[in-house]
């Protein structure tokens, strides 16, 4: 840390670089710093991603009970999508996460355009009632959920995991859309309304149209908690043919001798849909935005 | 998105605001003529706001005003409200003056306490390194984030196969130098440390990208200015850029703590909160209590408890922040 706040502040600094995209451009040093960094960098995250990659490589590994061999083999896949239920339970999380990713984003985009646009007692009420929200763990709110599902025959459904998600996603949503609306400048609607434009129609065409980093964010958001939860299915989800992946991915664990190949491969499987989002939308995705706005109001 | 520019500009123009809508605005009419569109379109606004609200209050709300019905009630996590017996407080006074509650709540503390400030540590101590000129810069930042990115259930299950027996990777590594059947999910304070430093490692992605954001707006003038000054990098490191981020941290350590408070799965996944309850967060505990032992009363006062302290240690971060702003 501190080697690169000397080789920082040594930097001769000109007035070219002094815009905000600065920061990179200022702190250059010799080559030997940055070789001596790289290698450091390489290091660490090696290190840090070591499971991730012992998951994906002990997947393509023969598994110990059933043969002796080593060496690459797919036979763990072939496996756990012939003889398992994890082709079922993988259409479950997707049906899942698309209902959460779809609804939320409905919802919160209007919503986070009033949060942002609006600015009175009762938007104030409103935003600190998502505070609120927000601080509040899922488990207090899981058991009457739990309760009221069962009454309404809910339980056990793909519908009732979907709904405790739109639930849970809902205040981090708005809020992301929030900071994103904030983004676009009111003038730009001031002057559809000039021309007679309704609220509503700058809202579509104006708003909309420009949030699709926004949306983006909001919706990789949602999908990631819903892809990614392991409460709500343990709670919910009891018979075997609406479990999602991870509560499916629990039934490969035996009390001893788990076959790690198979266990391994439905992992792969579970992680590679969040890798490629992340891979190719990761720019649209700013945790930054949602401190900001939890901050400014 | 420029198709939209360019009409907007086009009619601006044509207000006479200024060729394509480059020159200077007339903002005195047209702002007050817009915000008497934006105020007198209640209705709509209402509209927007109103699914949110409803789902909101139904989904959030509700739940939350039963869960304090339940936890004056001895039910279990099937009976109907109106089918329990109401117990008043005892719940409260049953959970305050067990012990299992105080080791709980002593493990959440320190489960807490390393998860936010180690993952501030490594996230922030990453966001510098990250900040300087590294060849392949970006495919670090994304392959850091992959704790964060791939699914709790996958890097639980990873990080089980490295500690799960005797002959699993990590034992093996501590054998080597003379520690022989290291047990991490036997021991109770070697389990409590694996699952801090797994807490740690999922974590430390969120900070690295709170913190990055943080860094890359500040003003790289500052540094000139402390170096001749005479500053030197550790000066200039607790000097200039801890207080130029202090927003973002707190923000950083609020939401972090909110996490860590509320982390289910992290635990439950890897210890279950075992071995002899050593690994026990409140969270888990109100699990166990509701859905394990069925005693929904006694879990939903833990959870209550939980969130009390929890609403009141944000709030008081949340004040840092507003002191924070003002200066």
């Amino acid at each position: 840390m501190s080697q690169i706040l000397h080789a920082d502040s040594q930097a001769p600094v000109t007035l070219g670089r002094l815009d905000s995209k600065s920061g990179k451009a200022d702190i250059s040093t010799g080559q030997r710093g940055k070789w001596w960094r790289f290698l450091l960098i390489l290091v660490v995250t090696l290190l840090i991603i070591a499971p991730i990659i012992a998951v994906v490589v002990l997947s393509t590994q023969p598994s110990q009970s059933t043969s002796s061999a080593t060496g690459f083999t797919l036979a763990n896949y072939v496996f756990v999508f012939t003889q398992t239920d994890v082709l079922l339970w993988l259409q479950n999380s997707i049906i899942v996460a698309l209902a959460t990713v779809i609804v939320a984003v409905a919802v919160a985009a209007p919503a986070g355009y009033v949060l942002s646009r609006v600015r009175n007692r009762l938007v104030s009420g409103y935003s600190l009632i998502l505070f609120v929200i927000q601080s509040l763990p899922v488990v207090t709110a899981v058991i009457p959920l739990f309760i009221t599902f069962s009454v309404l025959g809910l339980t056990n459904t793909l519908a009732s995991v979907a709904i405790v998600y739109i639930g849970s996603t809902m205040s981090v949503a708005i809020w992301m859309m929030a900071a994103y609306i904030d983004s676009i400048p009111i003038s730009l609607e001031e002057a559809a309304w000039m021309d007679g434009a309704s609220v509503f129609g700058s809202f579509t065409r104006i708003v909309m149209r420009n949030s699709l980093p926004g949306i983006l964010s909001t919706a990789i958001f949602s999908f990631l908690l819903a892809w990614n939860d392991y409460l709500i299915a343990l709670i919910f989800l009891q018979d075997q043919s609406v479990y999602t992946l991870p509560k499916g991915l629990e039934t490969f664990f035996q009390q001893n001798a788990t076959d790690w190949g198979s266990v391994m491969a439905v992992a792969v499987v579970m992680m590679i849909p969040p890798v490629i989002v992340f891979a190719f939308l990761n720019k649209y995705f700013s945790v930054g935005g949602i401190g900001g706005s939890l901050a400014g109001r | 998105m420029t198709a939209t520019n360019a009409v907007e500009g086009l009619k601006r123009a044509r207000r006479g605001v200024g060729v394509a809508g480059r020159g200077p605005a007339t903002p005195s009419p047209r702002g007050r003529q817009g915000r008497t569109t934006l105020g007198r379109s209640w209705g709509t606004l209402t509209a927007f706001a109103l699914p949110s609200l409803i789902l909101l209050v139904l989904l959030n709300l509700f739940p939350v005003i039963y869960a304090f019905l339940q936890s004056l009630q001895n039910g279990t996590p099937s009976t109907l409200p109106w089918e329990a017996d109401f117990v008043g407080l005892q719940n409260y006074v049953t959970v305050l003056t067990s012990p299992q509650f105080w080791q709980a709540a002593e493990f959440t503390l320190v489960f807490t306490i390393v998860g936010v400030f180690g993952s501030w540590i490594v996230g922030l101590g990453l966001a510098l390194l990250l900040r300087t000129r590294i060849p392949a810069n970006t495919v670090f930042k994304v392959l850091l984030l992959l704790p964060w990115i791939v699914p709790i259930v996958v890097s639980s299950t990873a990080w089980n196969w490295l500690v799960a027996t005797p002959q699993s990777p990590l034992p093996v590594l501590f054998s080597w130098f003379g520690l022989d059947n290291v047990n991490f999910l036997g021991d109770p304070l070697l389990a409590q440390i694996l699952v801090c430093v797994f807490k740690v490692w999922i974590s430390f992605p969120f900070m690295m990208m709170m913190m990055s954001a943080a860094l890359a707006s500040v003003d790289t003038n500052v540094y000139e200015a402390a170096r001749v000054d005479g500053a030197n990098s550790w000066q200039t490191f607790t000097g200039i850029t801890l207080p130029m981020i202090s927003r973002s941290t707190y923000i950083a350590w609020i939401l972090m703590t909110i996490f860590c408070v509320n982390d289910f799965p992290t635990i439950f996944l890897l210890t279950q909160g075992g071995p002899v309850n050593a690994t026990t967060t409140l969270i888990v505990l109100a699990y166990q209590y509701a859905f394990q032992n069925l005693q929904t009363g006694i879990g939903t006062a833990i959870a209550f408890i939980m969130t009390a302290v929890l609403v009141l240690i944000s709030v008081v971060l949340y004040r840092q922040i507003k002191k924070v702003n003002i200066e």
